[in-house]
């Protein structure tokens, strides 16, 4: 669960650098308004406009029409002093009382960059005087031009970038802070989280603002537990249930095999009663093998089977089975064709020995109980890349594509729960499913080229 | 082969009817020296008085377990011991701790199973006094580690007799490859199946009248090789 601390750093990330950018757009913005508003465009001009608009007439000084509109519309009073004599040679007709009429040059050298009676003024001069323009009390904020520290223009490129960078170092501080206690919380959550697949019982701290959910992965924990634990015992009962009942037919199905056998064999009686004695024999034989196959096949279902995989030669392994199976049928009813390839003899796979040589003895013992008439058994090891093969085929009657069908893809009625009405196949290549897959092997069945049943093995090669 | 049939085999196991079974699929096969005991103090008594060369013990017993009962008689006398076992995890058991148990069978099983398992151990526990094997022929003297044919005495060398002997304690049985490897050379992972069909080719040499059409000592392709007694 490593997206969650990204996730979060992500987000954080994300959240700083809009403040950031929100705060340049906003500092953008105001440079634009303000670069509009500079003193120096507009009452400077004005007043400059207004020295040039001021013409000597025989009736005095008179101001050009256009200007004397302008001046009027924004409400500007104006006067106009004389270079040489200091006196004011015009004022407009709107000049308030409290401006004064008479100058000095003090009284000018303030006014130029100032104030007179708290009116803004502005001055443009021409080569007679000096054009001063009052505008209204409000429509100006009051500010002396301050003596800027000259250090201070001189060094602003490097305060600016002092103060950017001090500016990234805190947003970078506020980040790690926020990032870290965040994740100081959120990650024994993600963790637990995360560890619940496991099947590990698990507990998360319930402190801090997520505790409630702590508590409830808390729960959930305890509740898988508790489950599994559930789900085990009724496992090993099942387990235990069916190794008891198997053990329990054990000792009386000994009797019968054996006493079955006796008859069978036994020159006393007649032959009718003989062959009877035979098919005792061999039901018996047949549970036997469903006895042994059950118990088997619900270890491996419910995992109480260790299966112990080493490094074994493959072909050794399936020739002890098929010389058991030869060494036990005297009357050749069933005749074995063995071939193996060269490759095959140096094959080395990792298997667990009994249970491996299980799955190919129940292979050749399905061949032999579904042809009661005999058949030939052919057993071939071959090797390919990487992976090993046995083929168990009979020349028997073989089964119907439908039913292979079934074979290959239904799964046996101990493992599904449900169709159980329908028609499972038999316990015996239901082991050798399950001994194949804890191979990590594959099993497929269908049918050899003399019409009889096939299996073939797939294993991975060591 | 008489000489299996007269050894002593005391039986063990708490059903009597399972007892009787046994006793009469061993009778029916020749063995007439049989003493049985339903638990673990009868057991002692019978061995203390029998003098056992075989055992065949049940594990579950209404007074101990089989595994106890092998190191008791085990403590005075060392014969051989063959468990029968109804519960199939049992198994793990006798090839995971190695008891000393010399085979074992699990129930339900088939006379001809039985008798197998127990000429098998008896065979490999007890020499023949007199282990002289007729072939179609030929003779193989065990005990002088020679053949006998046309009148002449054939030694046989040490892998011969080791070979041969795997294949008589298995006659008219298939021994695959793998076995006699290992009977000959310890169990090793490469293999000496070339030097096998030179040692087979020698013994067949030696025991058989026609080498090269052999009658006694015949090849299963692939799989093993059969040693068949004349009789």
């Amino acid at each position: 669960m490593k997206s969650i601390p990204k996730l979060i750093r992500r987000f954080l990330l994300i959240l700083l650098l809009s403040t950031a950018l929100l705060l340049a757009l906003n500092l953008a913005v105001l440079a634009l308004i303000s670069a509009n508003q500079t003193p120096g465009a507009a009452p400077w001009t004005t007043a400059k406009e207004a020295a040039a608009a001021l013409r000597k007439t025989e009736n005095g000084y008179q101001l050009s029409k256009e200007m004397a509109q302008e001046l009027h519309s924004e409400n500007v009073w104006a006067l106009f002093i004389d270079n040489h004599t200091l006196n004011v040679l015009w004022t407009s007709d709107n000049l308030p009382d409290a401006v004064p009429v008479d100058y000095d040059a003090s009284d000018i050298a303030y006014l130029t960059r100032g104030y007179i009676a708290d009116y803004p003024t502005f001055t443009g001069e021409s080569d007679r005087g000096l054009m001063i323009l009052g505008y209204p009390k409000d429509r100006f904020w009051k500010q002396m031009n301050p003596a800027w520290d000259y250090d201070f223009i001189a060094n602003l490129p490097k305060t600016l970038l002092a103060a950017l960078a001090a500016n990234a170092v805190l947003l970078l501080l506020i980040y790690v802070a926020a990032n870290s206690s965040l994740l100081r919380s959120v990650n024994p959550i993600a963790e637990g989280i995360q560890q619940l697949p496991d099947g590990q019982p698990i507990h998360v701290k319930e402190t801090g603002t997520l505790s409630q959910l702590a508590h409830s992965i808390n729960e959930t924990s305890h509740m898988l537990q508790r489950q599994k634990y559930d789900l085990a015992k009724k496992e090993t009962a099942r387990a235990n249930w069916i190794a008891g009942v198997s053990h329990d037919i054990r000792t009386p199905l000994s009797m019968i095999m054996g006493y079955a056998d006796q008859l069978e064999n036994s020159v006393d009686l007649p032959e009718i009663q003989r062959q009877k004695a035979m098919v005792i024999r061999r039901q018996s034989e047949k549970i036997r093998a469903l006895i042994s196959d059950l118990n088997l096949a619900s270890k491996l279902e419910y995992n109480m089977q260790p299966v112990n995989l080493r490094p074994e030669k493959l072909v050794p392994l399936v020739r002890k089975v098929v010389v058991d199976f030869m060494n036990m049928d005297i009357k050749n009813h069933y005749p074995i064709v063995w071939n193996t390839n060269k490759a095959a003899e140096t094959c080395i796979i990792h298997t667990d020995r009994d249970l491996l040589q299980r799955a190919v003895s129940n292979l050749i013992q399905n061949s032999i109980n579904h042809n009661e008439a005999g058949c030939q058994i052919s057993i071939s090891v071959t090797a390919a890349q990487g992976k090993c093969r046995v083929l168990v085929e009979d020349d028997g009657i073989g089964v119907s594509s439908e039913q292979l069908e079934k074979l290959n893809h239904k799964a046996h009625y101990m493992v599904c729960d449900t169709n159980v009405s329908e028609q499972c196949h038999g316990l015996g290549l239901l082991l050798v499913k399950q001994i194949i897959a804890a191979h990590q092997g594959e099993v497929r069945m269908g049918s050899s080229a003399s019409g009889g049943f096939s299996v073939e093995l797939t294993l991975p090669r060591k | 082969m008489d000489y299996i049939t007269d050894k002593r085999i005391l039986l063990v196991d708490d059903e009597p009817e399972l007892l009787d079974m046994v006793v009469s699929i061993l009778r029916d096969d020749g063995f007439g020296n049989i003493r049985t005991a339903g638990s673990v103090k009868e057991a002692l008594e019978a061995a203390a008085e029998f003098g056992p060369e075989l055992a065949i013990l049940d594990v579950m017993l209404p007074d101990g377990d089989g595994f106890t009962l092998m190191k008791q008689l085990k403590a005075t006398a060392d014969y051989p011991i063959l468990f029968l076992t109804a519960r199939g995890e049992d198994e793990d058991k006798f090839q995971g701790f190695g008891l000393g148990a010399d085979d074992y069978m699990v129930k339900p099983f088939l006379p001809k199973e039985l008798i197998f398992r127990i000429r098998a151990i008896l065979r490999r526990s007890y020499r023949d006094e007199k282990p002289l094997v007729k072939l179609h022929g030929s003779e193989i003297d065990f005990a002088r580690g020679e053949v006998r044919k046309n009148g002449l005495r054939i030694p046989l060398t040490a892998k011969e007799f080791e070979l041969l002997s795997t294949l008589y304690r298995n006659e008219g049985r298939i021994v695959t490859i793998d076995s006699l490897c290992e009977a000959a050379w310890g169990d090793n992972p490469f293999g000496y199946e070339n030097s096998l069909m030179v040692h087979i080719r020698r013994i067949r040499e030696k025991i058989e009248e026609n080498p090269s059409s052999p009658v006694s000592l015949v090849t299963v392709k692939g799989l093993g090789y059969k040693l068949m007694a004349k009789e």
